[in-house]
């Protein structure tokens, strides 16, 4: 009975953090939805192009009322939200296009960079940082951290336009542009060579940040009294190190990582961009350039709410796994700034 | 083991902004002449950082839009450090439902990706200039710092000085100003110090992507929204010599952040022993 009582709570703690993250969502979506609609600018331009300057008053008119564009900003809200929770996001104005599909077509571009991109920092910042911790203060430390922070000062569209130059322009080695060569969509080895230097880019823009947190982390570990319990009973540097101090650094490394996710799936914007490779990020870019407002609704909502899904993930695992955890330290503990 | 001051970065720090305020003196070109017929020469004795393909001399122009995007980046720091303080700090002294709703507020915002929420806020200010992009850019930067100085507060308002300056009647801005900030100020300081960086970084990339500064408009960020130009000319030096400046100033600020914060472990590592 008493068990029975505990899962009982348990599920009102889901239910709660359900309730919360529909209400940010919800709260994310008018905010993104009043902005959008308060810049200047013309949608209709969106979806005509120039032929709008041709259209008179009333086709301008007669197509902002096809449109929904001609009432007030809470009615058009309330009527994008009833589509919303039906299915319907309504069309692209530039695409002309189901919102869905245009996404659907993208999708699968930026997972693959971001996924790819996540994995690696995930797995090289953790050697990183475990090599670093291990040669605290030596030259080869010193050398690393020198390294990194540089890396780290360099902002992601000048990496990508050095690299662009070297590997590209001089040296011809990897396209520059897309995703894939004309007529080569199902080609493997022609996506992974388009894929190289976004790839680079997105992971030596993050990486540091996180192999140097991994870092601090263990320094800190390292100076723990169990370490030389530890090693008075005859383990080696490298036993403590690997077995005892890397476990305890652990949970809140996935706790970061966990914040860093969204950031790194999402966060592909520039990078795709300068690459011209067709991801959400050169979608987002395009639907906020040309007042596409119901793309650029989705995809911010989509990235918003990966966001919180993830900060919210974060949050209780961490609880979960050590109670003690200081969330100050995870709830901050994305990027600064990430751009 | 306590940190050095980076005497390198602050060197080569005050001679990038003290050139970019007397860029008069230093330029030897006319930095928004187009020379139509010098575009895209090389470093030589005439360009020192040679032209970009709109005939512009880059040596000019690194110190003239060097002013712009210090300029930028100081302005939007300013306005997201007083923002960040008034916000954490309200969050901070407020019963918790105010500073429940203050810090979900704080989180929505941060979980609307940077660059996006940059954009929309430029597109409501309609074309960008320098004071636009740095309230845009100021007012997307305080959330982090709005959050450390929030926990800073909270841990400082149950001290006893503050108490007995409160029970002596002083105000909310008066124990503020007086009481809090000169405690959470280093902190604040080094934050600060990192929005600047972020800052710049910002101007640099909106104005590379075309969201930002025009062309016409000379900051590192817009000489470097040329670039695409440059790729197929091959004219390396209108990419390579506005970022080494950029780079140049962001690894300064950030070694100075660095030492800011100023946290060295003191305590000696016990992983080797006697090795």
């Amino acid at each position: 009975m008493w068990r029975k009582f505990l899962r009982r709570l348990y599920i009102i703690k889901i239910l709660h953090s359900a309730v919360k993250f529909v209400l940010s969502v919800l709260v994310l979506s008018a905010f993104v939805f009043i902005i959008s609609r308060l810049a200047p600018g013309d949608p209709l331009y969106a979806y005509y192009g120039e032929r709008v300057e041709k259209m008179s008053v009333e086709e301008q008119e007669q197509a902002r009322t096809r449109l929904g564009l001609d009432e007030p900003i809470p009615v058009q809200y309330v009527r994008w939200l009833q589509g919303a929770v039906r299915g319907d996001f309504g069309i692209s104005y530039q695409y002309k296009a189901d919102v869905k599909e245009v996404i659907a077509a993208r999708i699968g571009n930026t997972l693959l960079l971001g996924g790819l991109g996540f994995l690696l920092i995930f797995a090289l910042a953790l050697l990183l940082g475990l090599f670093c911790a291990w040669r605290e203060g030596q030259a080869a430390d010193r050398m690393i951290c020198r390294i990194g922070t540089v890396t780290s000062c360099i902002p992601e569209f000048w990496l990508s336009l050095l690299l662009l130059l070297v590997f590209a322009v001089w040296l011809g080695w990897l396209p520059g542009s897309g995703a894939y060569s004309v007529g080569e969509e199902g080609n493997a080895a022609d996506r992974a060579a388009h894929l190289i230097l976004p790839l680079a880019v997105v992971v030596l823009g993050h990486l540091w940040y996180y192999a140097f947190q991994v870092r601090n982390r263990l320094l800190e570990e390292v100076r723990a009294d169990y370490v030389l319990l530890a090693r008075m009973k005859g383990l080696s540097g490298k036993q403590v190190l690997y077995r005892h101090c890397l476990r305890g650094a652990l949970p809140s490394y996935l706790c970061m990582m966990a914040v860093a996710l969204p950031h790194i799936l999402g966060g592909t914007y520039v990078v795709e961009t300068v690459f011209s490779y067709p991801g959400i990020g050169t979608l987002a870019y395009e639907s906020a350039r040309y007042q596409d407002y119901n793309l650029l609704m989705v995809v911010s909502l989509l990235t918003g709410a990966l966001v919180i899904f993830c900060n919210m993930l974060a949050r209780t695992v961490s609880e979960r796994i050590d109670p003690r955890m200081r969330m100050r330290t995870i709830a901050d503990g994305g990027e600064v700034r990430d751009l | 083991m306590k940190k050095s001051v980076p005497f390198l970065s602050l060197l080569v720090l005050a001679c990038i902004m003290i050139s970019c305020l007397a860029c008069g003196l230093i330029m030897t070109k006319d930095p928004l002449y187009m020379d139509l017929t010098h575009c895209n020469e090389a470093p030589g004795k005439e360009f020192l950082f040679g032209t970009d393909t709109m005939g512009r001399d880059i040596f000019s122009m690194i110190w003239y839009g060097g002013r712009i995007s210090l300029t930028i980046g100081f302005l939007a720091t300013l306005l997201s450090t007083a923002l960040a303080v008034l916000v954490g700090s309200v969050s901070g002294c407020a019963p918790a439902r105010i500073d429940g709703i203050l810090m979900r507020l704080t989180e929505l915002i941060l979980s609307v990706p940077p660059l996006l929420l940059t954009v929309f806020l430029q597109a409501v200010f309609g074309r960008a200039n320098v004071y636009s992009l740095s309230v845009v850019i100021g007012l997307t930067g305080w959330m982090s710092m709005a959050k450390i100085v929030r926990t800073e507060v909270r841990q400082l308002k149950n001290t006893d000085y503050v108490l007995a300056a409160k029970c002596l009647g002083g105000g909310f801005f008066h124990v503020l100003f007086r009481h809090l900030a000169p405690n959470f100020f280093p902190s604040v300081l080094f934050m600060a110090v990192m929005n600047v960086r972020n800052a710049i970084v910002a101007e640099s990339t909106l104005s590379f992507l075309g969201l930002g500064l025009p062309v016409e408009v000379v900051s590192w960020g817009s000489m470097l929204s040329l670039s695409e130009n440059a790729l197929f000319s091959r004219a390396w030096w209108t990419i390579l010599i506005p970022g080494v400046f950029l780079v140049g100033t962001l690894l300064c600020l950030t070694n100075l952040g660095n030492y800011m914060r100023g946290n060295s472990n003191k305590r000696h590592s016990n992983l080797r022993g006697n090795e």
